[in-house]
């Protein structure tokens, strides 16, 4: 039933035409931004959640892996509209502002005013600098399989570094009760919560410690494996929830 | 918002200082204003008694400050359903195959702005008290599925969204001709796909009845609400039907400046 498009030439709207769809960018623009916050969050909340609530959960070996996991999946569907439709390479810097705004918001006034969590000990992380480079690897190569490999690979590796001067302090060693902790440890201990027993607290499991130094690394570069994977996956059901068709029943 | 092809007739041009495309624009502000005070005020009624008098479901305390306003959102989502959906229904238009082009490009609009206020809603449900219910139940034990903040969020902001998505569904089903010819399907999974996020309610809180002093966020048994959530992108596919459209009706306009 849609018209279609792809042989006709367009040239640039003017006067009242060109006001109506400015009007309709902007209408677009509030609708995204709500829509994004929403329904991202939500996601990102339920299956990184707890990684990214508590600074005692900000580990080596799962933080690391799990929020790019998970958090290059609505920027890959979002990509696949905007960039092939709109020729918009802003997808994933959109959904995680959107993110980053959700999260913000709901630590300062869920956890810090309501329930009275020290703001530290709640802070989001960042994926601001990975979804730029997203963005300007799709924009520059216009690829699928560049942008999967190279961007979805640097979203994961990156990761770490930009939020290491956010959470670096928290990491300090401290000697506490005649045992050697971190200050984002003892911060966990001192306000109790549910998810705080060490058969939910899903951290530095296994012996992945023996490796040292090298934990970190390890832990991002399984994620940039699994990243350029899942971005290709979620290119393919942005594309597929995009579709335009119109059904005679459901 | 709910102008139809025969009222057109008999309203002739209108006064209003808006462009005529953004005729509903005073109303959808409206409707954000409302929506954030009645979410914004049952925070506040959140932060004034949760903790003194929610914690303890068998208190006549509770009874008193919660269940009471649960009973009172049900009826309140009962009327709004039923009101919202039957006022577009029964004012839907009859002439759709008379749509002037202008009409049509403002009903785009006007849907936008549903979609828009269904998004808002999704923002406050998905976002600020699904978070809020992980912080409220890492410090309170969730001795009833009707703790005080699920009281908010799986009875009222749910139902809320699911109407509202309900409403940009049937406004287009009934005021724009592409929709009420054949059934949108990116509308209807954007629509019907968070609907089932308040179905999995059910099987978060069966779950919870093996897991209840926890709260780990990231257990498979919140999985549900998660896969309903991606059928928010179906929202893709709308503004794709809605731009190529839109395209084709400012084609049959003529060129003002």
């Amino acid at each position: 039933m849609s018209v279609d498009l792809s042989s006709r030439s367009f040239r640039p709207y003017t006067g009242e035409k060109a006001r109506i769809t400015r009007a309709y960018d902007y209408l677009i623009l509030v609708l995204a931004l709500f829509l994004f916050i929403g329904s991202f969050h939500l996601h990102f909340a339920l299956t990184v959640g707890d990684w990214d609530f508590w600074v005692d959960w900000k580990d080596r070996q799962w933080w690391p892996l799990i929020t790019p996991l998970m958090g290059i999946t609505f920027p890959a569907a979002v990509q696949a509209v905007m960039w092939e439709k709109f020729r918009l390479p802003l997808g994933a810097t959109l959904c995680i502002a959107c993110l980053s705004i959700g999260t913000w918001i709901a630590r300062i006034f869920a956890y810090h005013y309501w329930n009275y969590f020290p703001i530290n000990m709640v802070l989001p992380s960042t994926m601001l600098p990975s979804a730029l480079v997203l963005d300007a690897i799709l924009m520059l190569s216009n690829s699928l399989t560049v942008t999967a490999i190279f961007g979805g690979s640097l979203f994961a590796l990156l990761f770490y570094p930009a939020n290491w001067p956010i959470f670096g302090m928290f990491h300090v060693p401290i000697e506490y009760g005649n045992g050697q902790m971190t200050v984002a440890d003892l911060l966990g201990f001192e306000y109790i919560r549910t998810g705080m027993p060490e058969y939910l607290r899903i951290i530095e499991r296994g012996t992945l410690r023996t490796y040292g130094q090298y934990a970190t690394p390890l832990s991002a570069f399984c994620s940039a494996l699994l990243c350029t994977l899942m971005y290709t996956l979620w290119w393919y059901i942005g594309k597929w929830f995009a579709t335009v068709r119109y059904l005679t029943k459901i | 918002m709910a102008t139809t092809t025969e009222h057109l007739i008999e309203q002739g041009e209108s006064d209003s200082k808006l462009p005529w495309y953004l005729k509903d624009l005073y109303r959808y502000l409206k409707g954000f204003a409302l929506l954030t005070i009645v979410y914004m005020g049952l925070r506040l009624y959140q932060g004034a008694f949760a903790v003194s008098t929610g914690l303890d479901s068998t208190t006549p305390a509770f009874e008193q400050y919660w269940m009471r306003l649960f009973y009172i959102e049900l009826w309140v989502i009962a009327a709004f359903a039923s009101g919202m959906w039957g006022y577009l229904w029964f004012t839907r238009d009859r002439n759709l195959d008379n749509l002037a082009p202008k009409e049509e490009i403002r009903r785009y609009f006007t849907l936008t702005m549903w979609i828009s206020i269904y998004t808002f809603a999704v923002y406050w449900a998905g976002s600020y008290f699904a978070e809020q219910d992980n912080s409220w139940h890492q410090v309170a034990i969730r001795d009833t599925p009707f703790t005080a903040n699920h009281i908010i969020e799986f009875y009222f902001n749910f139902p809320l969204y699911v109407i509202l998505g309900g409403c940009a569904w049937l406004y287009a089903r009934t005021r724009l001709p592409l929709y009420a010819k054949g059934i949108s399907l990116p509308l209807t999974l954007a629509v019907v796909g968070p609907f089932m996020i308040l179905v999995s309610v059910g099987f978060n809180e069966w779950g919870h009845t093996f897991w209840f002093r926890e709260e780990f966020f990231a257990a498979p048994i919140h999985w549900g609400f998660v896969i309903g959530v991606w059928f928010a992108l179906g929202v893709g596919g709308i503004l794709l039907q809605g731009v190529t459209r839109l395209i084709e009706l400012l084609d049959q306009l003529e060129d003002n400046i």
